[in-house]
């Protein structure tokens, strides 16, 4: 069990990095073709037609931002060499120069202009990326400047995922917007910048990329070609990587994750993924759906005696074979502004979560309907199973309703639970991310609260949230997300139970290097 | 003969419409397409622009019409999972389900008849009641249990076959085939296996059963008694007249075959329509299920519709007009 924890995972990953980079600066090894498989096909190329994992993390590998991360989720530079705030007023960024797209066009200043367009329009999925911005203006070829409503100091780092498309191709192939009920050239052909240039798209069968020569940036991987399948079923992927079908797979089923380092010349990297897992609370309802008797959660004291009677220990040790980490917050220790002085749990206390409810006046407990997806999150029912039994210990009764994700989000918006489970990955790797979706006061106009299903409303979190938003200075601004986070906690807007891992199966010989947003990165890879 | 034939057309259409008219009163349930169109960060506005442009404000009668009416002119709709036409996905789709079905339902067909006839024949036999026995577990063993089982002993442990996918096709004119390359071939073995062990048992006990009650018959004994050869006996009589219920249950099963690919095409990662379905399902595609609902139905149907008229053509005394038929 000892082999198999977050933090040797963490170290072996480092290893093989280091490794990769050594065998990549000293001598090239031979060059290979690499076969990896996960069990989401992206469902469009368009770098702007969808803002889900499987479409931005595979188009990672072809298409480029003005910033990228690096293995640690740093911001770097990318298209762009460097960038400077322009005071209070937006953001400068001096392009690259000589950078070529793989059809043979230079980049320039006018590709990410289009490319802003593009991805700000209406039937873009990535707009909300561009929500400050007021204005692009192109200052000279390699130099662009982002002019937003107020400051924004996080703005590069958000738009690391924003990628730049070519103006000409995409308008000599019709495809000067994104569609998702439309016919586009742009959903399964691809003009990038980036290490790998696509070849070859079967959508949900196979598609190749090889590496693009005419790349900006060192060449650290020795592929020579790579071809992704999807693989939807889990026994048939863990099949296909150790009867050598594959090289990589992502994710490996967590209960196989024992068996497979067992197995001679398969590997699993562990990582921890961004992810935090919560339980959210009716904050707003005057009553339960589950029997209309008057909501209990209004009394934060029963709130806190939920935290109390959860062992997120055990749920780690019996059901995630102790691959996932506690967590505190709803970011990890890894995210920007997260809170150093904050990271500690409720204990798991279940005398003190019986006291709590009988001054509550629920010494008798009661009986209420938690809400569960069954194919979101991993092995998401069991865990909820997992707390109905540990809810039991303190004299609650849970009524568990589990349900395929396609079914649940419309449930949750439609107020139809008592408590339910939610995972979130801020994508811009910033704490201010869950607090503006999950915890600011729900506000259609201002586009705030959009996932915040239980309604928790603090006047002081949205006071300081759009300052949060504009504060320049790192001091000021972790200050306040401190502060923000103390009365998350104090309130127990959420449960946080714990950061979903990363779990990749490769073969020997093959190293990888996993991020924490999940995206697997082509040119971090090196084949023996 | 035509009469016959349009009479069992005009139904069909009644069938497909009624088919079409469930599947719609049931997208509702499968969830809400917007969650899986849009990520983590759209707005209240995102999600009643598309809401609009996708016609979902409509009630579902409304759509099925829109639906009805693109489908009389060929157009099944914009898949909203991988963004082109429908019928486009379809297509490169089919060629993989029609090939995996062909094989199954042909390996399924020829392992029936045979051990069906030879477990009546040699009713006592050790091989014969072995057959019978593990014929049990092909019937009751789940289908995705028969094709990781396979998978781990064939392309995990002996390593002599692909664990998934189809292997190399060759594209003629708008079909794919893997028949001609020896990957594709190999790439068919398993989840072929799979798809029809299941059929191959019901026919093989049903050829089986049929065979005995037939060779206890009286023109069976003449036939011996006359002192014809037993290959003469078994297979110029007796097999003959177990045929009837044979073609129905194997027409029946060559529509099970394509629908119940769902299941095999996940374990082995085919990329036949069954697939395309159940990607369909989770995404909440509903054009995609819709025309795949539809083009099972089409598929059953016609296929109850050759059934009917091989009926014809193996008994002979539907052929005779009997007035009461009317």
């Amino acid at each position: 069990m000892t082999a198999f924890s977050p933090r040797h995972g963490r170290y072996l990953a480092a290893s093989t990095l280091a490794l990769a980079v050594a065998l990549g600066a000293t001598q090239p090894v031979a060059a290979e073709t690499f076969r990896w498989a996960t069990t989401s096909d992206p469902n469009t190329l368009d770098p702007h037609a969808a803002s889900s994992a499987p479409v931005l993390g595979f188009l990672n590998n072809v298409y480029e931002g003005l910033v990228r991360r690096n293995q640690s989720m740093a911001v770097e530079p990318s298209l762009a060499v460097r960038w400077e705030a322009l005071g209070d007023e937006g953001w400068r960024f001096h392009l690259r120069e000589g950078v070529t797209f793989h059809n043979g066009a230079d980049f320039t200043a006018d590709d990410v202009l289009f490319s802003y367009e593009r991805a700000s329009g209406e039937t873009s999925d990535v707009r909300s990326w561009f929500a400050t911005v007021t204005d692009v203006q192109v200052v000279d070829d390699y130099t662009i400047d982002f002019l937003t409503s107020a400051p924004n100091p996080i703005f590069p780092g958000s738009i690391a995922n924003f990628m730049i498309m070519d103006r000409d191709w995409s308008e000599e192939n019709g495809a000067e917007t994104p569609a998702t009920d439309e016919e586009r050239y742009t959903t399964l052909n691809a003009n990038g910048t980036a290490a790998f240039q696509l070849v070859e798209r079967s959508p949900g069968v196979r598609t190749v990329l090889t590496p693009f020569d005419g790349w900006w940036g060192d060449v650290e991987h020795n592929i020579t070609e790579a071809i992704y399948t999807p693989i939807q079923s889990d026994a048939t992927m863990l099949a296909a990587l150790i009867a050598g079908d594959v090289d990589f797979i992502n994710p490996v089923p967590i209960q196989n994750v024992e068996r497979l380092q067992n197995t001679d010349g398969m590997n699993v990297i562990v990582g921890e993924e961004a992810r935090v897992m919560m339980l959210g609370f009716p904050h707003e309802a005057d009553a339960l759906t589950y029997d209309g008797s008057p909501n209990p959660f209004t009394d934060v004291r029963v709130r806190q005696a939920v935290y109390h009677a959860i062992n997120v220990d055990a749920i780690n040790q019996t059901i995630m074979r102790g691959a996932v980490e506690p967590v505190s917050q709803l970011v990890t220790p890894d995210m920007r502004g997260y809170s150093e002085g904050l990271s500690a749990r409720l204990d798991y206390d279940p005398d003190a979560a019986r006291a709590l409810l009988a001054e509550a006046g629920y010494a008798d407990g009661f009986t209420f309907s938690l809400m569960c997806p069954n194919d979101r999150y991993i092995n998401d029912a069991a865990v909820c199973q997992a707390v109905v039994g540990m809810l039991a210990q303190v004299g609650i009764t849970v009524d568990l309703v589990t349900m395929p994700v396609a079914n649940y989000w419309p449930e949750l918006r439609a107020d139809n639970f008592d408590m339910y489970l939610l995972g979130w990955s801020p994508g811009t790797f910033d704490a201010e991310h869950p607090i503006r979706f999950l915890v600011s006061t729900p506000n259609e106009e201002r586009r705030l609260g959009s996932w915040n299903f239980g309604g928790f409303s603090n006047a002081r979190v949205d006071e300081l949230l759009p300052q949060v938003q504009s504060e320049v200075d790192e001091g000021v601004r972790q200050g306040m997300l401190d502060e923000i986070t103390g009365i998350m906690q104090d309130e127990v807007a959420y449960v946080p139970l714990y950061s979903q891992p990363i779990l990749w199966g490769v073969r020997d010989g093959v190293s990888v290097s996993p991020r924490s947003d999940n995206f697997f990165i082509l040119r971090w890879v090196s084949v023996e | 003969m035509i009469a016959f034939v349009l009479r069992r057309v005009f139904q069909s259409i009644i069938v497909l419409l009624i088919v079409g008219l469930i599947a719609f009163l049931m997208f509702r349930y499968v969830g809400d397409p917007i969650e899986s169109l849009l990520g983590q960060e759209r707005t209240f506005e995102d999600i009643a622009n598309l809401r609009e442009r996708l016609g979902l404000n409509d009630p579902f009668i409304v759509q099925y019409f829109n639906f009805l009416l693109g489908a009389v002119q060929g157009q099944f709709g914009i898949s909203y999972r991988a963004g082109v036409p429908v019928s486009q996905l379809i297509a490169e789709r089919l060629p993989a389900t029609l090939e995996l079905a062909f094989v199954s339902g042909l390996f399924a067909l020829i392992g029936g008849v045979a051990l069906g006839v030879y477990t009546a024949l040699r009713r006592k036999g050790v091989i014969a009641t072995t057959i019978m026995t593990a014929s049990l577990i092909g019937v009751s063993l789940p289908t995705f249990l028969i094709g990781i089982a396979l998978i781990w002993v064939f392309a995990v442990e002996l390593q002599w076959l692909p664990s998934n996918g189809r292997g190399e096709v060759v594209a003629i004119g708008g079909w794919t085939t893997g028949f001609l390359t020896s990957s594709g071939r190999a790439s068919l073995i398993l989840p072929a296996i799979t798809l029809g062990l299941f059929q191959m048992t019901l026919i093989m006990r049903l050829v089986r059963s049929e065979m005995l009650e037939v060779l206890r018959t009286d023109y069976i004994k003449f036939a011996r008694a006359r002192g014809l050869s037993a290959r003469a006996v078994n297979f110029g009589h007796a097999l003959k007249n177990t045929l009837i219920p044979v073609i129905t249950i194997t027409g029946l099963q060559l529509g099970s075959i394509v629908a119940f690919a769902i299941i095999t095409e996940t374990v082995f990662q085919w990329p036949g329509v069954g697939l395309m379905f159940i990607n369909a399902i989770n995404f909440v595609d509903i054009p995609v299920m819709a025309t795949y609902l539809m083009l099972i139905a089409v598929f059953f149907v016609l296929v109850n519709l050759i059934v009917d008229l091989l009926y014809f053509a193996v008994d002979p005394r539907l052929r005779v007009e009997r007035p009461s038929s009317k």
